[in-house]
């Protein structure tokens, strides 16, 4: 199934361009590839790809700009790749509707993960209302949480928290989106809420609360449900 | 004088050219004629047309003809400027285009008619002001006046030829030339010329010659001429002779002082003493007296037109504050060691020599023995006294008609009493209840009440007391003795606790004054930050002077920036931008109540340090009609220079703090270079070996070869990203404009995210992390932090042994919030324990693989979070990392409800 899965990488350096296609060719994935922002623009218009992997750092305009134009007319899946790990790029990105973002250098491992993550919610125009990872379950329907079959009881602002990341589970959900969703615009910078309420919810549906495996924080951005 | 030591003259006006010439300034000639019609500009456009013929770039900026048709020949050839159109009160006159003058910017300009004053709206008020700009900006002038114009020659002209001369050039015009050359003819050719028709044309000549060219006159004028230049050119040599050999400019121990007034008369006294002064080659000093005085308008505009003038006149002004003139000349007498004083003859009335216990010429003569006191000459104007009611009202307050309606129901009210008391007491003593009540007016009132109920006491006590009573007249020649004796007593007590109040006065004003400096000192030093001062002082300055004030900087590229949007920072339309520009390169004030832009609605005022001009400080009033008393201008002017100098030492630590970091950054550069290359090729190395490794065909089929080099790859990978890394940080770290993003974050969450992060370097070792019971939020910058956390965990696993533990733990004290972060390794050596948070130190024989860098690292993050790091042994083996960060009050949760 993956040979019908085309994907579109963005990035002026062949190097990059090359590792990422091996370890995706490899996988079964079609590649399409373009060396600049305007071509890259063009191709994806050409090729639909399912997903596309976008460099910021691009010779002739940057990444931003094309994804900002790519935004006016198609919700394509897109990972950024930057070389910055400054959290406010980062955050800038996500608002202007890039998926993800993989900060160089990454492992092939990482990249493939980010892919299927993003690919998941292909195809799916109502998201399922029951979210299963591992022992964890979240079935947004009924408002019930169980790990490993036995339900969890939640505050409903806790609730909230977790709903909120299911719904887009395996993206960077940005704080600041966070707060505002759950507590409201006057809460955006009130980061302390949800450092208790992440804390609270990991000792409730986390094994090991000091080793998450479910609520992943993305440094200084935001956090991830997996 | 050392005569023999002469040196050639020639030589001696090269020398004194290429002084000039090094400190970049144009070089000013200057011919000047006895009077009109001598041939100085025949003279000027000829001597122009010999550069010109040199090759120099020649222009003429402003030329008279007259319609003389040889001086109009002579312009031919030469570029002549455009004039100017200027529009005053509806006619358009013409002045010299100075701009365009400094935009072309030619080698040699011509500027007839120094003395001329230009038409209000132009930069500056008179002409000579444009030439010393012309000069500033490095174009040499020649230009043209007459003796009559200069400045301490007035008087003698005026008394010679009897025409009041308002153009004048101030004589310090003639130090700045470096030549003056004198135009001279015999005054019967003269008249010839005039008579021919080739000085004036027309009637005009005929009532020239009528009222000024007559042949005493010209004679007496040309003598003036002959004089000054010899005495210039005297002058020269024995500067120069003096400066090569004994390296003071002034050949006599001379000093002179003049004290000046309100007075139009101490204009005469400012000219004679600068003509003294330059005669005996001695500075002098300009002093004026602040008794307090009250001054009405008129005199107030003397008083800055005179100190103008001194001030033009190269004087050095100074104005202070005292109630007793004489004790205040000979207090500046001692401090500057004068030894001549000049002062006027004195003109005021037998009563204000009482207030003012005598009058300022006597007491000098009897009370300065070492100073001598010359007293100048009164040339054809009698002696003129300001008129009894201007006199009396120096002494006016500026109180309201509430004083006088006060002191009338008081003298009411003891009159009242006197008739009370008068059947026990009598009469006579009833006079000493009025004594009393005038000397407790005086205490509290003005000079005119004081005068108002010495009067009305007399009279009162005359008509009502006095017997025969209710009339004015006296029955016997004691009461009349006594009651005039009464009214002289209590007017003079009066006066002098009148006097006393106002020295009190004076001495309270003095000391706001220095309060306020001090104030603003304090604000400045108070102040961290160039703009918190600048904000405090331009406020405080705009509340004192009833103004409002602004600071315009000097941006880093040398230029003013306008477009500073900082509260301190004022706006200014086109044409304030262009007054602030010119104080700024010019480094003199501009703008309302000065010569130069004086159509401004504010005054410009350059902020000058030590070495360089930091900005233009604005100051706007909020009346514009009043000029500034002097006070408040000395003040202000205080005030600006102390903020000029502040600024410029602000400027000057910015700029050290920046060669610092160069510096640094410099050495870091250099170390990197030393240190970072090997550390960058090592794993280089490997990965070029490895990928060689890959094209052997042979060795490819075997998987677990090829594991092998992969595993190697990615070794050397890792390495190579965490060089890199440390560096970023480093590079971040050290240029001083990183920001921490501080947020309240969970010190748990960030272990867990740095244990993620090290998966597989802890893979050899065993990890013991313990957490608080509760979670305790600390604020901090999560990336930053993670990155020190995650280079103390990391080199923990890289100079322990495999299968050593990691301790980590998180402590709460009274104080702080502690993180441990121990191993089990063989330690730090005790000597290396000092060093290892230095930059690019390594602890001598610790495996490859390091920068040096990453603990310097983490004690900047860690600092820079205002916490501290500390490392010492542990029992019986490994090393502990301690760090503290400050505790902060937990913040505030929402209210949930339970569900």
């Amino acid at each position: 199934m993956s040979k019908n899965i085309r994907i579109m990488i963005i990035d002026d350096e062949l190097a990059i361009r090359n590792t990422i296609k091996m370890s995706l060719e490899s996988n079964g994935y079609t590649i399409g590839e373009a060396i600049n922002g305007q071509e890259g623009i063009r191709l994806v218009s050409e090729f639909h790809p399912h997903l596309v992997f976008l460099d910021l750092g691009l010779p002739d305009i940057n990444g931003l700009e094309v994804l900002k134009e790519l935004r006016k007319w198609t919700r394509v899946p897109v990972i950024i790749l930057t070389v910055t790990d400054d959290e406010q790029t980062k955050v800038n990105l996500l608002d202007a509707g890039a998926d993800d973002y993989l900060t160089k250098p990454f492992g092939s491992k990482e990249l493939l993960a980010r892919v299927r993550v993003a690919l998941r919610n292909v195809g799916v125009i109502e998201a399922t209302p029951v979210f299963n990872s591992d022992d964890l379950e979240v079935n947004l329907s009924q408002r019930k949480v169980s790990v490993s079959g036995i339900e969890v009881k939640l505050t409903a602002t806790e609730y909230e928290v977790l709903s909120r990341l299911v719904r887009d589970h395996g993206k960077v959900i940005p704080q600041a989106v966070l707060l505002k969703q759950v507590w409201g615009t006057a809460a955006e910078d009130q980061s302390h809420y949800l450092r208790i309420y992440i804390n609270q919810l990991r000792k409730k549906i986390e094994k090991n609360p000091s080793e998450p495996k479910h609520i992943i924080t993305e440094s200084g951005v935001g956090y991830r449900i997996i | 004088m050392k005569f023999d030591n002469r040196p050639d003259p020639d030589a001696l006006l090269s020398a004194l050219e290429e002084e000039r010439k090094n400190e970049g300034r144009g070089q000013l000639r200057i011919f000047l004629g006895m009077s009109a019609g001598v041939g100085k500009t025949y003279a000027m456009l000829r001597a122009a047309h010999q550069k010109f013929k040199e090759g120099l770039d020649v222009v003429v900026g402003v030329v008279e003809t007259h319609g003389r048709v040889e001086t109009l020949a002579l312009t031919e050839g030469l570029v002549i400027l455009p004039k100017k159109k200027i529009e005053y009160r509806g006619t358009a006159l013409e002045e010299m285009d100075l701009d365009e003058v400094l935009r072309r910017h030619p080698d040699l300009v011509v500027v007839d008619e120094l003395a001329h004053s230009n038409v209000s709206g132009s930069r500056h008020e008179k002409r000579y002001q444009d030439v010393l700009e012309l000069l500033e900006a490095g174009i040499d002038v020649y230009t043209a006046f007459n003796v009559q114009h200069l400045e301490s020659r007035k008087d003698a002209v005026e008394a010679i030829t009897g025409i009041p001369i308002r153009e004048t050039v101030p004589d310090s015009i003639l130090e700045v030339a470096t030549l003056v050359e004198l135009v001279d003819i015999a005054p019967t050719e003269l008249l010839k010329r005039l008579k021919d028709g080739k000085v004036y044309l027309g009637d005009k000549a005929e009532r020239a010659a009528e009222n000024f060219f007559k042949v005493d006159k010209l004679t007496a004028l040309r003598e003036i001429a002959l004089r000054m230049t010899a005495e210039r050119v005297d002058q020269e040599l024995q500067k120069f002779v003096s400066t090569r050999s004994e390296g003071s400019p002034w050949q006599t121990n001379e000093r002179l002082l003049v004290a000046l007034s309100h007075s139009p008369y101490s204009e005469k006294l400012i000219r004679a003493t600068r003509r003294l002064a330059y005669n005996l080659e001695a500075p002098w000093v300009a002093l004026h007296v602040d008794t307090g005085l009250t001054l009405n308008d008129t005199d107030q505009g003397q008083l800055v037109k005179n100190l103008n003038l001194a001030r033009e006149l190269k004087a050095e002004v100074i104005t202070t504050t005292d109630v007793d003139v004489p004790s205040a000349v000979r207090r500046i007498c001692r401090s500057k060691n004068v030894t001549q004083v000049i002062v006027g003859r004195p003109t005021r009335r037998w009563f204000r020599d009482i207030v003012e216990q005598g009058n300022l010429l006597d007491r000098l003569v009897q009370e300065s023995l070492e100073v001598d006191v010359h007293v100048i000459r009164q040339e054809g104007t009698s002696l003129k006294r300001p008129s009894v009611t201007d006199e009396i009202s120096y002494y006016r307050s500026k109180t309201g008609f509430a004083k006088y309606w006060y002191t009338f129901c008081s003298i009411l009210v003891v009159s009242l009493c006197g008739g009370v008391l008068e059947s026990f007491i009598g009469y006579r003593a009833v006079g000493f209840f009025f004594l009393l009540a005038v000397i407790i007016i005086g205490m509290f009132g003005s000079v005119g009440a004081v005068i108002f109920a010495a009067g009305m006491s007399a009279l009162i006590w005359d008509y009502f007391f006095i017997p025969p009573k209710m009339t004015f007249a006296m029955s016997n020649s004691e009461d009349f003795l006594m009651c005039i004796a009464f009214f002289v007593v209590a007017l003079i007590t009066g006066f002098l606790t009148n006097r006393m109040r106002f020295h009190e006065k004076v001495m309270r004003e003095r000391e706001e004054r220095t309060n306020v400096l001090y104030e603003v000192l304090q604000d400045i030093a108070n102040a961290t930050e160039k703009s918190d001062f600048l904000n405090k002082v331009t406020l405080r300055v705009g509340n004192l002077l009833s103004a409002t004030c602004g600071v315009v900087l000097k941006s880093t590229n040398g230029s003013l920036e306008f477009e500073d949007a900082r509260a301190f920072s004022m706006r200014l339309n086109e044409k304030e931008q262009a007054v602030a520009q010119w104080c700024f390169e010019n480094k003199k004030s501009a703008g309302w109540s000065t010569d130069t832009l004086s159509q401004s609605e504010s005054l410009f005022l350059p902020l000058k340090g030590t070495s360089e001009t930091c900005g233009v400080f604005i100051f706007q009033p909020i009346k514009k009609t009043r000029k500034l008393d002097l006070e408040k201008e000395s003040l202000l002017f205080s005030i600006v220079r102390q903020l000029g100098v502040s600024i410029e030492k602000h400027f000057l630590t910015k700029r050290l703090i920046e060669t610092q970091r160069l510096k640094d950054s410099e050495e870091l550069h250099q170390t990197l270079l030393n240190s970072i290359s090997h550390e960058m090729r090592t794993p280089l190395t490997a990965i070029l070996g490895a990928a060689a490794a890959l094209e052997n065909d042979e060795m490819t089929g075997d998987a677990k070869y090829v594991k092998e080099v992969a595993s190697e790859l990615h070794g050397a990978g890792d390495r190579l990203n965490r060089v890199i890394e440390n560096l970023l940080d480093m590079s971040r770290l050290n240029s001083g404009v990183l920001s921490l993003k501080l947020e309240w974050h969970d010190f748990s969450d960030l272990l867990s995210v740095v244990v993620k992060k090290l998966e597989k370097p802890l893979l050899t070792h065993k990890l013991n992390i313990n957490f608080l019971e509760n979670i305790h939020l600390v604020k901090m910058d999560f990336r930053l932090m993670e990155h020190a956390i995650s280079n103390l965990i990391l080199n923990a696993t890289m100079y322990t042994p495999v299968g050593s533990e990691i301790k980590i733990t998180q402590k709460k004290n009274d104080t702080h919030f502690v993180i441990e972060i121990e191993d089990n390794g063989p330690g730090i050596p005790e000597e290396a324990i000092n060093k290892i948070f230095d930059k690019f130190y390594r602890v001598p024989g610790s495996p490859t693989g390091g920068t040096g860098l990453g603990l310097s690292i983490v004690k900047s993050i860690i600092e820079l979070h205002k916490g501290n790091i500390s490392v010492r042994h542990l029992q019986p083996k490994g090393t502990s990392f301690i760090i503290e960060l400050p505790l902060e009050k937990q913040p505030d949760l929402p209210i949930e409800n339970q569900s």
